[in-house]
């Protein structure tokens, strides 16, 4: 396949002033939320529909030796039960990015063995829920128990229990890439701060789970399926593969998510599911699973990640380079390779000048649910990694960890700056995100407290870390971990169709793009409200259904907003073209002469000789004979936008090319106190300060600065998903895995400096990852900061009771040094 | 042969007389029985309050409550609180502070509000934050709904209505540069 | 998550409630009262109980009184109503204070203080209270009520003294005169406590003259820590006497290490909480005075 090379750098933007977008005007989805009319997926009742229920598997690791199903079957209100075996004679694997996936692969439904605790076995539809489940009771299934590969590392070793025997080992992918001279870069060193580094799994765990309504028409053969997510259309043709039926007889409809965080990316498998009993039962069936079918079976379970990590090191404090050197935890499967690591080296250097990586990731494949999306998608863990060993980096030189970070920022005058993975960071101003940072969170004041409460006996620490938010991915993220990629790709677009109706009402309409607690709608209505002047709560939002949609991709890696944005910004283009020359023929002047101002076009200089965009959709609608012969009835265009800058990387792979180029950043300052007795960590205060370009809502970026930061104080401190040593899942309800309450979750301080980026409309970057891609890292190293006095480091999240009293107690236990 | 059990339930101020399996949980019946999909589902297991509705004015959790348990009571779901257009003062305030992202949590969040600015209408910061920790938001990190909480007080206590007139597309202040 | 089927049955009486249980005996019947255990165990089928048999409209099972100084609580008085009640405050404050640790306000308006006391949970908070508060139980069987102590009421796990025939329909606490304190510590606000303490204890003349700790979360059932209170009578209050007190209430406890906490960890939070509770209690029996 011909590649065409882009330029290096796009051509800079200039940004003029703004009207609607920068305001915090309330989103326009809300309404219907606030008076419990979401239309979520369970609100959705279709005529005759009948609901399916998944046994789950309760070994970690087990032959099937034999299913009956027999009393299921015969029990009244039963439609159909559907062995894994019987599922994989209707349906083909579910669609995977992973290296060579004939060799790992992934069903709806396990067919041999099971693989995890909760790996579904057998699908019954019913009547109802409750007689589903009754239904599931009456199913006999015969394991034969096999060991179970519980921790990544001895995953590794010769002769473990495989997870997939044609895969001949649980090693799913081994590769190191070296980026600059990492080599002279140690060799030069005056320190090599080292560490090992363990990041335990959490996940999404959204209130509402995940499901699909599927309704097969056998008159057409045509699948029309709801999810509660709509972020696939590009691979769409996958999972109509899956279900066996052509890409243009699948039909995928938006419904509202009651949260993602990731994790309803893609819903391939309730989707696959659903699809393949509406086939069966020749009725619409909904799956929607529960939440021990979410805690356990979601395939979305976060990073589960072992570093060892080097970073070398100068007296002065300047950092030269990364050895990095870790094992992620991927679960029975690998759906999307290993490309949480991509994310991470997207940033992989964070915000400093450091000039070379070493990164060896190994994949290994384990007797757990799979890795999906969380918020962050494996960068968090990086910026956690990074701002540890930064840390680190201080103590031993003895130098301030603010002084450290402010001597190896990448300066405004250097972007935009080329990392050494070849990825771009396009625009920033980290020192004026820290001042103000420091500033908010009253960090002088903190110290001082902090040496005051250490002569009282307490434990208090400050965390400060400055840390990046890539945004807006590049497909060539998904290939270029193989020398010889299945498929290049190199398309990742987003599409918005813009109609101008009769009496000059605009209706938007989305493509993929899944609600599902971002602003899709309240972005594109302000982004509208900017290029025609009206007010956005009188844009009207639609979603187009997969079916006859225009390319498009959805959220995820925090591209919404710019995609959108572009794509508003192109459609609005052509509507303003065509409406410029209507305008030119109802006021018989030329279109040069005209310019669009507060809603219309006007005679340049002439206030009085103007038509509103009303005046010239009502024409367009309605006066065909008022335009020339070429002009078309109507006003209605659409842009595909593609991603803005993108760049292929070497053959070599020595460089990745620019794949997520608009750098966001943030300085987070939690202040927390210790409580060495229990080993409770309480946030005594918190202040975070980002800069994700221009804001289009501050408000609602804010929120999810705050949400995201809730979620990275439950990754830091209260969740994990833990199987214990024979791999059961020990963490299968809200009990036990701890979600933070308001109680656990500080008032927040918050404020934005704005760096617009030179590449993208209006200066957007992404930003909805936000707070999860900072808290973990600023949490940890606020604990350690106060455990100083006792030599404790902490070098494991979640920082929970259980594992800081057993650090303290060692470092109690340990001779005076 | 399913045991089916007549109970009486009034449901936002309408009484209605039902035959139900006694293992039915009442979320179930006010969301496909009664056509009231306002108050969802979230752990199942009575931990994250998505379910929050109130009973003789009292919040509980309706996944963890049988239908039959709650016979000859009075349920009050999110759909009593608008009135046509009008929206409730807190879910007013709920849309100006955006103390909502998903929306999934606002239904219980909201009930569980009314019920803490009736016990007490006029609330600390702290005790809006401790009260709510009932509920979990998955979304916001709570701080806009605890603002959201405090907004409404001032307005239920006075008993104040919202004004539709004021409009729906008010700017709120960007954050405080403190 | 649905609850599997069942039969049903909410009687008026007491005497029928427990006749339905004879009845049905060979159907696994379960008493429901607020529900808040059992429904939750029922929806993830963990409790599959045959018959249910409610208490909701049995007359006089919703009453909170005084009997002299003895607070009786009915099976059906709430969680939050308890919690509200003056009679409850005065008469057994520790009670009191120990019911603003359960779950959520949500979860107290349906849980009954007596159903909690029956589900019998070692991690829970209201069996940890009415051991250390010597309450009794009163269960209501086919031959009538008989009383038991609290001290031979908590078996086991989820298990306790009750016959398969017998219903707690109320719990009695005793007067304390003294000072109180419950304290705990949960991974998160409201969630299942990891260890909690519900201390007693009372002065005069310038020492402790009675001491009475319950723990839980650190053994199969709640635990009174009868070496912790010999190690506080006869001696002044002060740090002395509660580290001695921390010292001995802890030596001899073997927790099982879970998830949340270690097994050294749940001592290592046993003694801070041992000695906020104590202290706690002796700040207030201090005021008392």
């Amino acid at each position: 396949m011909t590649i065409i090379e882009r330029r290096d750098v796009p051509p800079a933007r200039t940004h003029g002033p703004r009207r609607w977008v920068g305001q915090s005007i309330r989103r326009v989805e809300d309404p219907k939320f606030l008076r419990g009319r979401g239309g979520y997926i369970a609100d959705l009742v279709r005529p005759g529909m009948l609901h399916a229920a998944v046994l789950r598997s309760p070994y970690p690791h087990a032959r099937i030796v034999s299913i009956d199903t027999t009393a299921a079957e015969a029990m009244p209100g039963v439609y159909a039960v559907v062995t894994g075996a019987q599922a994989a004679e209707l349906t083909d694997p579910l669609p995977d990015f992973g290296p060579d996936p004939a060799k790992h692969t992934w069903r709806c439904l396990a067919v041999d063995k099971v693989r995890y605790v909760g790996e579904g076995v057998v699908v019954v539809v019913a009547d109802d829920r409750y007689l589903a489940e009754d239904a599931l009771a009456l199913i006999e299934v015969e394991y034969d128990p096999l060991p179970a590969v519980v921790d990544p590392v001895r995953a590794l070793d010769a002769g473990a229990p495989l997870v997939h025997e044609a895969l001949g080992a649980n090693l799913a992918y081994d590769r190191t890439f070296d980026f600059g001279d990492v080599d002279a870069d140690f060799a030069e060193a005056d320190l090599v701060v080292r560490d090992r580094l363990r990041w335990h799994r959490s996940g999404g765990q959204p209130l509402e789970t995940v499901g699909a309504i599927a309704d097969f028409d056998p008159s057409t053969g045509q699948l029309t399926a709801h999810t509660n997510s709509l972020s696939f259309t590009s691979y769409l043709f996958m999972a109509a593969a899956t279900l066996r039926i052509p890409a243009n007889k699948l039909d995928i409809r938006q419904v509202p998510a009651g949260g993602s965080f990731g994790s309803k990316l893609f819903v391939t498998k309730p989707l696959v599911i659903a699809g393949m009993c509406s086939r069966i039962v020749g009725r619409p069936v909904v799956f929607l699973e529960d939440r021990v079918d979410n805690i356990s079976n979601c395939d979305h379970h976060g990073s589960d990640r072992v570093y060892d990590v080097e970073l070398a090191v100068m007296r002065d404090g300047t950092l030269r380079g990364l050895r990095i050197d870790t094992i992620d935890d991927y679960g029975a499967y690998i759906q999307f390779g290993v490309g949480h690591h991509g994310n991470a080296l997207a940033q992989v250097t964070g915000p400093y000048t450091i000039g070379s990586v070493r990164y060896r990731v190994r994949a290994a494949l384990t007797n757990k649910n799979q890795q999906g999306a969380y918020r962050g998608f494996g960068s968090e863990v990086n910026n956690w990694m990074l701002e540890q060993m930064v840390d680190k980096a201080a103590r031993e030189l003895r130098m301030d960890p603010v002084e450290i970070r402010r001597r190896n920022f990448i300066q405004p005058a250097q972007f935009p700056y080329f990392i050494p993975t070849g990825n771009a960071y396009d625009s920033g101003d980290y020192e004026a995100v820290l001042e103000r940072a420091l500033e908010l969170g009253e960090y002088d004041r903190w110290r001082a407290e902090q040496a005051r409460a250490r002569e009282e006996g307490r434990y208090l620490g400050i965390g400060l870390i400055t840390a990046q938010e890539r945004s807006v991915f590049s497909a060539t993220e998904f290939w270029f971990w193989f020398d010889e990629p299945g498929a290049p790709v190199t398309s990742m677009p987003e599409s918005v169709t813009l109609n101008v109706d009769a009496t000059g009402g605009i209706t938007a309409t989305l493509y993929s793009c899944a609600f599902w607690g971002n602003s899709p709608e309240t972005m594109v209505a302000q982004l509208v409200a900017e290029e025609f002047d009206c007010e956005p709560h009188d844009v009207s939002i639609v979603y187009h259904g997969s079916q006859g949609g225009l390319p498009a991709t959805g959220p995820g890696g925090s591209r919404t907003t710019v995609m959108l944005a572009g794509a508003v910004e192109g459609a609005s283009a052509k509507i303003k073209a065509k409406a410029r020359r209507a305008a030119s023929e109802l006021l018989e002047v030329d279109p040069d002469d005209l310019e669009w101002t507060e809603g219309g076009f006007q005679v340049r200089g002439v206030p009085d000789r103007r038509k509103s965009l009303g005046d010239i959709a009502i024409a367009l609608h309605l006066f065909k004979h008022t335009f020339p012969e070429d002009i078309e009835s109507g006003l209605e265009e659409s842009k595909v936008f593609d991603h803005p800058w993108t760049t292929m990387p070497s053959a070599d792979r020595s460089d990745l090319g620019v794949f997520y180029p608009f750098m966001g950043h943030a300085c987070h300052v939690p202040v927390v106190e210790v409580d060495v007795a229990t080993g409770e960590v309480r946030i005594l205060a918190y202040a975070a300060v980002h800069d994700c370009g221009t804001l289009v809502n501050p408000r609602s970026l804010a929120g999810h600065i705050v949400g995201g930061t809730a979620q990275g104080i439950g990754t830091a401190l209260y969740e994990e998903f833990v199987y214990d040593d024979h791999g059961q899942l020990v963490t299968s309800s809200f009990l036990d895995y701890t979600i933070p309450s308001a109680m656990e979750v500080p008032e927040l301080r918050i404020d934005h400096v704005e760096t617009p980026s030179p590449y993208t409309p209006h200066g957007i970057k992404g930003g909805g990852e936000g707070g999860r891609m900072m808290a973990p890292a600023a949490l940890n190293v606020a604990v350690n900061d106060a455990l100083a006095p006792l030599g404790v480091r902490v070098t494991e999240l979640p920082m929970t009771p259980d594992r800081l009293r057993a650090a303290i107690r060692a470092a109690e236990g340990a001779p005076p040094g | 042969m399913r045991d089916l059990h007549e109970i009486t339930l009034t449901v936002n101020g309408r009484e209605h007389t039902l035959a139900v399996e006694p293992r039915r949980l009442l979320v179930d019946v006010l969301r496909e029985d009664l056509g009231l999909p306002g108050t969802h589902i979230g752990c199942e297991h009575g931990v994250c309050g998505t379910c929050t509705v109130l009973l003789d004015g009292a919040s509980i959790r309706s996944c963890s409550t049988l239908a039959v348990q709650v016979d000859g009571r009075s349920v009050r779901t999110v759909e009593s609180l608008a009135s046509g257009p009008d929206l409730h003062p807190l879910q007013e305030e709920f849309w100006d502070k955006q103390g909502l992202q998903c929306g999934y949590c606002t239904p219980g969040m909201l009930m569980r509000a009314v019920e803490i600015l009736e016990q007490e209408p006029d609330p600390t910061p702290e005790q809006v934050r401790e009260e709510i920790a009932s509920n979990l938001c998955r979304c916001t990190g709570y701080q806009y709904i605890v603002e959201a909480v405090l907004a409404a007080a001032p307005r239920l206590r006075g008993g104040q209505q919202w004004d539709p007139t004021a409009g729906t597309a008010a700017t709120v202040p960007t954050e405080a540069k403190a | 998550m649905k609850p599997p089927p069942f039969r049903y049955s909410a009687p008026t009486t007491v005497s029928d409630a427990v006749a339905l249980l004879v009845e049905h005996a060979d159907d696994d019947p379960r008493v429901l009262a607020g529900g808040q255990s059992l429904v939750p165990l029922m929806n993830f089928r963990l409790a599959q109980p045959g018959h249910l048999i409610d208490l909701r409209r049995v007359t006089g099972l919703d009453t909170l009184r005084l009997e002299d100084d003895v607070l009786v609580i009915g099976a059906m008085v709430r969680q939050s109503t308890a919690e509200r009640s003056p009679d409850v405050a005065l008469a057994a404050p520790l009670l009191a204070e120990a019911l603003g640790h359960v779950a959520h306000p949500p979860i107290r308006h349906s849980g009954t203080v007596v159903g909690s006391i029956a589900h019998a949970d070692p991690a829970a908070e209201l069996p940890a209270v009415a051991l250390a508060a010597d309450a009794e139980m009163v269960a209501t069987g086919p031959g009538g009520a008989r009383r038991i102590p609290a001290a031979e009421f908590f078996l086991g796990p989820f298990t306790t003294a009750l016959e398969p025939d017998e219903i707690l329909t109320e719990v009695r606490f005793p007067p304390f005169p003294g000072g109180h304190a419950f304290v705990e510590f949960a991974r998160t606000h409201g969630n299942f406590a990891i260890v909690g303490v519900a201390a007693l204890v009372a002065l005069a003349g310038g020492e402790v003259t009675r001491a009475a700790v319950a723990v839980s979360g650190m053994g199969p059932t709640p635990l009174r820590l009868t070496a912790a209170e010999e190690a506080l009578v006869g001696r002044a209050p002060g740090a002395a006497a509660i580290e001695a007190a921390v010292d001995a209430g802890t030596a001899g406890l073997a927790p099982a290490g879970d998830l949340h906490a270690g097994a050294e960890t749940r001592i290592d939070i046993a003694r801070a909480c041992l000695r906020r509770g104590i202290e706690g209690a002796l700040a207030r029996a201090l005021d008392r005075r």
